[in-house]
């Protein structure tokens, strides 16, 4: 079904037809044969009528100017072979024949309807006729002026119910564009002006899901950053231990070395947890300013220079100075996780570009290095938290808790930013765009 | 004048509007769109306006019988339409079926009001000249067509809102029975044209229902009904329903085994 | 359109039509009436109707009886076959004009 309103409109509007005219045919059938018989009865009259008014048996001239053209008379004597007398306009043979009743017949390019009377007192036949054009169209002069306006009232009906069930509809569609033009994370309830009866459920229903959702939400968020707040603690109390363990076993002990690293990795993946959710772009009101990503990029790459020269990676800046909108804290994240990917994946020796240019009245921040890559097939799902390559057993041996570029994808959706991957332009490697709105020239 | 309008208005436009209901519904059953709609009516209508326009001369060809021959030709290829089109249905998956099971539809859509609307072009036309006639042949004809479309329409919810399934098969019976009559019509015109030789009707059944009568006219146009058919079109009536049958079944059979 | 009519014609026309035998009865409809209203017709024989329409305007034969239905344009001519048939009365009609195009088939 394409449309209720099309569908209650066309059925409607069938139905006030269907029956309407049914009706209204019935009655002009009936209506018209009760005409018929009384045309019947008043041409059977006439006939006697003209019986015992004209007593003369003797044959005589036609009677002229006494008939109107739209019925005649004819007398015959009881053989019918001598045409007594008639009207002016009758034929002067026997149309049809002679017995008594009703008969139709051709005469001066009209079909009549006759009247055949037998005289029993003076034994002769009394023919009385009339235009059936004339009777019909006398009948349905009536009926017609009484048709007319219903059918005109159909188009006015179809107008007035296309309207009445617009307006029955209103809550429904009022219902749906809320629905539809609903935010991802606009979890409030839906408010319609009034609710009818058949929509009370739906809507209350969905207001009752919606809230459940929206606690869910909530709930998860707050359990997951408690912990990660709450685990900082004893992290950093282990940190101290291990640090005094150190200092008292000395530096080559490699269990020692192996804690470390776990203990490290653990911190990180609490770290980036609490960014997750910082981030996050249910987040309400996150401070926006101006940000000029190139210095922003500058800025970040001298800090962490040294871990790229580790690797003997290059690293490479170009581009313009342009500003955005957005968050300082959240965009540093951003580059921060794109470049430690890069970084990570990318072997020793290997290179780093990152390029920041307006694109058609956008800012496009590209991070392209020349490591394995990620296949094609795969770059939906890299934004999903914890999804790592190849699970933990990834080629490079590197760290990693599969939350790097969930974190990214959460701060380009805060500042409305549209992710792109795709292969580098160095032969092999991985290319990410992030696109901003709104760039502007400084 | 107006119940004469009434009764030759609806006959023709519930014929046609029977046809292209079930084929409206049936299209939205099996997953189409519905731009061929417009194509085929505007193609209809053109196309009676013009075998109207040219009745006469078609009429005097073929020693006099060119008009037999034409609607002749015309109902048998609304039979072949349909024919193609139950075959087309279940090779749905395939491009080239798919097309011919459009063009069929679009085919027999076009054919009906070619066949329906050039009588309701001519009928309407001799009144032009007639102004006395023409408001109640006109109000007469709006009648007609009104309660033929309702019934349209009313087949059309009908069957898009049953159950898919019933609807696909309410839809196909309703098809087959327009088959059957559209053959049983072309062979009265060939016995009409003499063609085949006529003999005595096999029944009488006109003091049960009458052709006349609403629910004979009723009948007529819904299973082409007839009060005293000739043996041949009783025969041809009920051969051609069987064709289309072993046809849809052979072509679903065939269908199952390859896969 | 009517090039396509006009060809299907002529290669009708070549058909070989085989009525050349039955009886001709000619009727004629003027003003919207059959001329003449009652056609007598023998039994049992295949009779060819050839209908003349005067009238500028179309009418179409009808007949339920005798299951005949044809379309006769404006100032043109039809053939109509009926028959054989039993004895009885079968009615006509002009369906554009039923109210005055009337007639009936009497068979004897």
């Amino acid at each position: 079904m394409k449309s209720i309103r099309l569908f209650l409109l066309l059925s409607l509007l069938a139905t006030i037809t269907l029956v309407n005219f049914v009706a209204l045919l019935h009655g002009y059938q009936s209506s018209m044969q009760k005409a018929q018989s009384l045309f019947d009865s008043r041409l059977e009259s006439t006939a006697r009528l003209i019986a015992s008014a004209n007593s003369e048996q003797a044959e005589r001239q036609s009677i002229a100017q006494q008939q109107t053209p739209y019925s005649y008379f004819q007398i015959w004597d009881s053989g019918g072979k001598q045409l007594l007398t008639r009207s002016q306009n009758a034929p002067e043979a026997v149309t049809g024949e002679l017995a008594e009743g009703f008969h139709e017949v051709n005469h001066a390019s009209y079909r009549w309807r006759n009247y055949v009377y037998r005289d029993q007192h003076l034994n002769r036949w009394i023919v009385v006729a009339e235009r059936i054009d004339i009777r019909y169209s006398l009948a349905e002069e009536v009926v017609l002026e009484s048709l007319l306006p219903i059918v005109l009232a159909i188009p006015m009906a179809a107008l007035i119910i296309w309207l009445a069930v617009g307006v029955g509809l209103k809550p429904l569609r009022q219902f749906a564009d809320q629905v539809r033009h609903k935010r991802a994370d606009d979890l409030s309830p839906i408010e319609l002006d009034r609710v009818p009866a058949e929509l009370t459920a739906v809507v209350g229903n969905t207001n009752a899901l919606l809230g459940r959702l929206d606690e869910a939400f909530h709930r998860e968020q707050r359990f997951a950053s408690d912990a990660a707040h709450e685990l900082r603690t004893p992290i950093s109390v282990l940190k101290v231990h291990l640090h005094n363990l150190r200092q008292r076993l000395g530096n080559e002990d490699e269990d020692i070395a192996l804690l470390r690293a776990g203990i490290e990795r653990m911190g990180h993946l609490i770290e980036q947890i609490l960014a997750l959710y910082r981030t996050s772009p249910d987040q309400a009101a996150v401070k926006f300013e101006k940000v000029d990503m190139l210095k922003l990029a500058q800025s970040l790459i001298a800090s962490e220079f040294v871990q790229f020269e580790q690797k003997q990676q290059q690293i490479e800046l170009s581009g313009d100075n342009v500003e955005i909108e957005g968050n300082r804290f959240a965009l540093e994240t951003l580059l921060h996780n794109l470049l430690s990917n890069a970084h990570k994946y990318t072997p020793a020796g290997g290179q780093i570009h990152i390029r920041v240019r307006p694109l058609s009245g956008k800012v496009a921040l590209t991070v392209e290095d020349s490591g394995p890559g990620i296949p094609e097939a795969q770059y939906e799902r890299v934004f999903e938290r914890f999804y790592r390559l190849q699970g933990d057993q990834h080629a490079s041996g590197e760290l990693g808790c599969g939350l790097g570029l969930t974190i990214v994808k959460h701060i380009a959706d805060l500042h409305h930013a549209t992710i792109k991957l795709g292969p580098s332009s160095m032969g092999q490697g991985l290319s990410v765009t992030v696109l901003f709105p709104q760039g502007e020239q400084s | 004048m107006l119940l004469n309008a009434v009764i030759i208005i609806l006959r023709e436009v519930l014929e046609a509007a029977l046809i292209i209901s079930v084929f409206l519904a049936l299209s939205q059953l099996l997953n189409r769109n519905l731009w061929w709609m417009l194509v085929a009516l505007v193609l209809g209508f053109g196309g009676a306006y013009v075998y109207a326009v040219n009745l006469g001369q078609v009429s005097m060809m073929a020693g006099g019988t060119g008009q037999e021959i034409v609607n002749a030709c015309l109902h048998s290829l609304i039979f072949l339409c349909l024919l193609l089109f139950m075959i087309s249905v279940p090779h749905q998956q395939h491009v080239s079926w798919r097309l011919l099971n459009l063009v069929t539809i679009i085919l027999a859509v076009i054919t009906a009001i070619v066949r329906e609307g050039s009588e309701i072009i001519l009928y309407i036309n001799g009144f032009i000249g007639i102004p006395d006639l023409l408001s109640p042949v006109l109000m007469g004809g709006a009648v007609g067509a009104g309660i033929g479309l309702s019934v349209g329409v009313f087949f059309y919810y009908l069957l898009v809102n049953m159950r898919r399934s019933h609807g696909i098969w309410l839809g196909y019976l309703i098809l087959l029975l327009i088959g059957g009559s559209m053959v049983a019509q072309a062979v009265e015109f060939m016995i009409q044209a003499d063609y085949i030789s006529a003999t005595t009707p096999i029944w009488d059944s006109s003091h049960w229902i009458s052709e006349r009568s609403a629910v004979g006219q009723l009948l007529y146009a819904l299973v082409g009904y007839e009060a005293t058919p000739a043996p041949q079109q009783a025969a041809a009536y009920f051969i051609s329903i069987g064709v289309l049958i072993a046809a849809a079944v052979i072509s679903y059979t065939i269908r199952g085994r390859t896969p | 359109m009517k090039v396509i009519l006009v060809c299907f014609g002529l290669i009708l026309s070549y058909l070989p039509v085989a009525h050349a035998g039955p009886p001709v009865i000619e009727i004629e409809i003027r003003d919207h009436l059959f001329y003449p209203d009652t056609v007598p017709i023998p039994a049992d024989t295949k009779v060819k109707l050839l209908v003349k329409n005067l009238d500028p305007t179309a009418e179409e034969f009808e007949s339920y009886e005798l299951n005949r239905e044809k379309v006769i344009a404006g100032n043109s001519e039809a053939i109509i076959f009926i028959g054989p048939l039993p004895a009885g009365e079968y009615p006509f009609f002009g369906e554009f004009f039923p109210k005055t195009a009337q007639g009936k088939v009497v068979v004897e």
